[in-house]
């Protein structure tokens, strides 16, 4: 591994080892989960949300259940998980532990309150002991109570008068982390950003069933008979995540620093968020799927991808892939590629024929004889699902054809139908772009 | 544990998880070729998309429908040489000759789902068929008349099995070894069968003079002759009374008919020599080596590759610590004066030109004799037709090996209403042709007694 790769990070003044924390979850509930964190490589901690000991805190029992796609585990995780069910003190101690042992690791606490003042009081204590940082859960999926979890993520003012209540009540950062349960996270980041918030933090789980009982009909996790509307996490969600934190790296209104979260397992993952604008992420699915090790993979595979590219600093990668980020009306539609194949390369399976045949342009004929896909280039539409199904890497591949190349439109099955059609041209006029 | 432990279960087969990981590897091609290369018509494309798209039930239902043995062939056809040969999960290209990656596991997954049926009491003939007024009579309860009483059932025909032996099953119960096969395997398959309303009369040998053929004198609209071949083809014809020598056919029929202590005490700690480089062979020689010999031998008179034997159980067999004594072709047994067995004089052998066979022809080596001192020989060289077996049906026409001549399209014999198949027919071959005769054999059965 290359020594002169520098991961550390500055985020809100706070400097990270590495852009990889754990995040606020199962997996940063106790000090000595945390402290085997740090020592397998997480930089930080965004700590269990605190809980201020008014209410108890029970939790539902399975709390959780998962999706796997075929032998593939682990493609979404469902919980029903609530905030910290230990007493307020003993995480604060647990904090001073951290703090005292582990000086270089920031915490971050996470905190949710029901009201105003238990969010400043929450707010102040995390900062008296130890906190490096905030974290204002306004997100937590599966919370009832308005004014408590998404709920507040989804409300706006209450939202903005919560973070700005708490900037009032401590000097530490503030990070505001937002729900992916609404259509556009730029408004109420905005709101955050208008209360004081100093960085954005998202996605919290999606609100969503990942699978439903057959023999009780019972949404999972079962909790003894009944189920809920939960929290899914895992690889399953990131592209939600993705399109989220991009769309809030492009709003230069909003230009506060962004830590990612959502369906982050490797070194891969985390730079994908890192290229739309993070610059920290964090994880917790992947530590339910594979345990803390994974960071030391995520630390290994980013540094060497650095190595190779001559870049020194992860922050130099932060939001590198946002000037390459269009409206699709941007696209240049002049411009047209199909498909080719490295036969040599090719067992026969056959699964490109049958997509193209059911899914595409009807664009490939199989030799049986040789068990061998051939392609028909005018048909071929560019789509590239044949490339998805082939088992063999890097086999089907994109290419660009000639600006004089056109490619063959679909046959009309009947064309004597033609003289049965009705049908009136329209005529109307209307704007060009789509605009609604 | 003690041998009569380590024989009485076969190993666990593949989970739920397991079978779903071999599923996933499996490339889903277009024209499958391992559909193409099963003798009994099973569709390893069909069952295995069924079970990766979580039709469980219809992959166990393709399995099932087409061979009632599935669970059987699962386990016991060499699959290597079979559908699992061109799997394209193999990842061979012009690129890449060799291949990178080994076949899916098809064996594997359909043990899997037929033993996944039995356990979740999945059926797939849960509707009872229109009753037909005929009765056919089936000769031997082996795999093909299994499967041909099976098809027959299912189409309403009252189907009675005559079987010699105390309990259904030919080889599949007298002829392998329970390590590999084990009859509690076998007895959910069978009462697969059974619940199709297929009836067995066990202890019932048809022979005498015209046996077979009184049948359709009985009552019987047609007959289905699936004897197999349960003579044992020997060394030394006058041989038989020297203690210590089995033929396979005896060796492992006592290892499951209630004689395995006595075997095991022939064994135990004793030089055992087996004669023969088939599969039956190697069975014969795998069990020995688990009943702690001093030594086991495989005599076999060509070399290594001439070998019939799957070569995954020649290896096995080697790593059990068998002496593979080859290109020693055995001459006669040497006894004591109480005809208990010495001795097998072996003479040395080399290759000469190829034979009838392909294989390359062993020559003897003059004056090469010399003995292995052996307590137990096990000849496994061949089974045959009874001696007297024409006799049961002297109408029916027979090769000079007194196999039976059948259309292999139809089973049809050269009596009118009798039909054939399996060993009986073909010679020593394997369970997935004999269920393949007796699935052709029931078809000809429909159409002869009228669709």
């Amino acid at each position: 591994m290359a020594n002169n790769i520098d991961l550390s990070i500055d985020f809100c003044g706070v400097k990270f080892k590495n852009p990889f924390l754990l995040s606020s979850s199962p997996v940063s509930n106790s000090a000595e989960m945390v402290a085997r964190s740090f020592d397998a490589g997480w930089s930080g901690v965004v700590f269990k949300t605190l809980n201020s000991d008014r209410l108890p805190i029970i939790h539902p029992s399975p709390r959780m259940h998962c999706l796997h796609l075929g032998s593939q585990k682990e493609m979404a995780v469902q919980n029903v998980e609530q905030i910290s069910d230990r007493p307020l003190k003993d995480n604060l101690m647990e904090m001073l532990y951290l703090k005292k042992h582990y000086p270089d690791h920031p915490i971050i606490a996470s905190i949710m309150g029901f009201f105003l003042d238990e969010w400043v009081y929450l707010a102040k204590i995390a900062e008296d002991n130890g906190a490096d940082m905030l974290e204002l859960n306004f997100s937590c999926p599966h919370m009832c109570i308005e004014g408590a979890g998404h709920k507040v993520g989804q409300a706006f003012q209450l939202l903005e008068g919560f973070t700005e209540a708490v900037k009032k009540a401590v000097y530490i950062p503030v990070i505001a982390k937002m729900t992916p349960n609404i259509t556009d996270m730029n408004e109420p980041a905005m709101y955050a950003k208008m209360g004081g918030a100093d960085a954005i933090s998202a996605i919290n789980t999606v609100r969503g069933i990942s699978e439903i009982g057959l023999d009780d009909w019972v949404p999972r996790p079962n909790v003894f008979g009944k189920g809920a509307i939960s929290g899914t996490s895992g690889p399953a969600v990131r592209p939600i995540g993705l399109n989220f934190i991009a769309s809030m790296a492009q709003n230069m209104a909003l230009g506060v620093p962004l830590s990612g979260i959502g369906g982050i397992e490797t070194w891969v993952d985390a730079l994908e968020y890192i290229l739309v604008g993070a610059s920290t992420i964090q994880v917790t699915t992947g530590i339910l799927h594979y345990g803390y090790r994974i960071v030391e993979d995520m630390i290994e595979g980013l540094s060497d991808y650095m190595a190779g590219r001559g870049i020194s600093r992860v922050s130099q990668l932060v939001g590198k892939a946002l000037p390459n980020l269009y409206e699709t009306d941007h696209f240049e539609l002049d411009r047209q590629g199909i498909t080719q194949y490295d036969l040599d390369r090719c067992i026969g399976c056959g699964q490109c024929y049958i997509v193209c045949r059911d899914g595409a342009g009807q664009a490939i004929e199989w030799d049986a004889q040789n068990r061998r896909p051939k392609l028909i280039e005018e048909k071929c539409l560019s789509c590239m699902i044949c490339s998805f199904v082939c088992p063999v890497p890097g086999l089907i591949s994109f290419k660009e054809m000639p600006s004089d190349w056109k490619r063959r439109e679909t046959e009309v099955m009947d064309t004597s139908l033609e003289k049965q059609i009705k049908i009136e041209p329209f005529t109307k006029e209307g704007p060009n772009a789509c605009n609604v | 544990m003690s041998n009569a432990d380590k024989f009485k279960q076969m190993s666990k087969g593949l989970d739920l998880a397991q079978a779903i990981f071999e599923a996933d590897r499996c490339l889903l091609c277009h024209d499958a070729p391992c559909s193409e290369g099963c003798p009994a018509d099973t569709r390893p494309a069909d069952f295995i998309r069924k079970l990766r798209l979580k039709n469980i039930t219809g992959a166990i239902r393709t399995i099932k429908e087409n061979n009632i043995l599935g669970g059987a062939c699962g386990v016991l056809c060499p699959t290597a040489r079979l559908c699992e040969e061109k799997c394209s999960a193999v990842f061979k290209s012009e690129n890449r000759p060799e291949g990178a990656d080994r076949p899916i596991q098809i064996g594997k997954i359909q043990r899997f789902l037929i033993e996944h049926a039995w356990q979740t009491g999945f059926k797939v003939f849960d509707e009872k068929p229109a009753l037909r007024p005929e009765k056919v009579a089936v000769v031997g309860s082996g795999p093909a008349g299994l499967s041909c009483a099976a098809e027959l059932a299912k189409d309403g025909f009252s189907v009675t099995v005559f079987e010699a032996r105390p309990e259904p099953g030919g080889v599949l119960r007298y002829g392998v070894v329970s390590y590999r096969f084990d009859m509690n395997f076998f007895e959910h398959e069978l009462n697969d069968i059974k619940e199709l309303g297929v009836e067995f009369q066990c202890n019932s040998p048809i022979e005498g003079k015209e046996g077979a053929e009184k049948l359709l004198k009985d009552g019987f609209s047609a007959v289905f002759l699936a004897p197999g071949l349960w003579a044992a083809a020997s060394l030394k014809p006058d041989a038989a009374g020297i203690d210590g020598l089995f033929s396979s056919v005896d060796y492992l029929a006592a290892l499951r008919d209630g004689r395995f202590e006595e075997v095991e005490a022939k064994i135990k700690g004793k030089t055992v020599a087996v004669i023969g480089g088939g599969s039956v062979a190697m069975d014969c020689i795998m069990s020995a080596a688990k009943l702690e010999p001093k030594d086991v031998y495989l005599v076999y008179r060509r070399s290594y590759l001439q070998m019939p034997a799957e070569s995954d159980e020649l290896i096995e067999a080697q790593e059990e610590g068998v002496h593979f004594l080859l290109l020693n072709q055995p001459v006669d047994y040497v006894t004591d004066k109480s005809q208990r067995l010495k001795g097998l004089k072996l003479a040395r052998t080399r290759l000469g030109a190829p034979d009838a066979s392909g294989r390359r022809k062993p020559e003897l080596i003059e004056g090469s004799q010399w003995i292995l001192d052996s307590d137990v020989v096990i000849e496994a060289i061949g089974n045959q037709a009874p001696e007297d077996s024409t006799d049961w049906y002297p109408h029916v026409a027979v090769t000079d090996k007194k196999l039976i001549k059948a259309d292999p399209n139809t089973g049809k014999t050269s009596v009118d209403g009798i039909f054939a198949g399996g060993d009986i027919v073909r010679g020593p071959a394997l369970v997935v042709t004999a269920v393949a005769d007796g699935k052709v054999a029931a078809r000809a059965i429909r159409e002869y007694l009228g669709n």
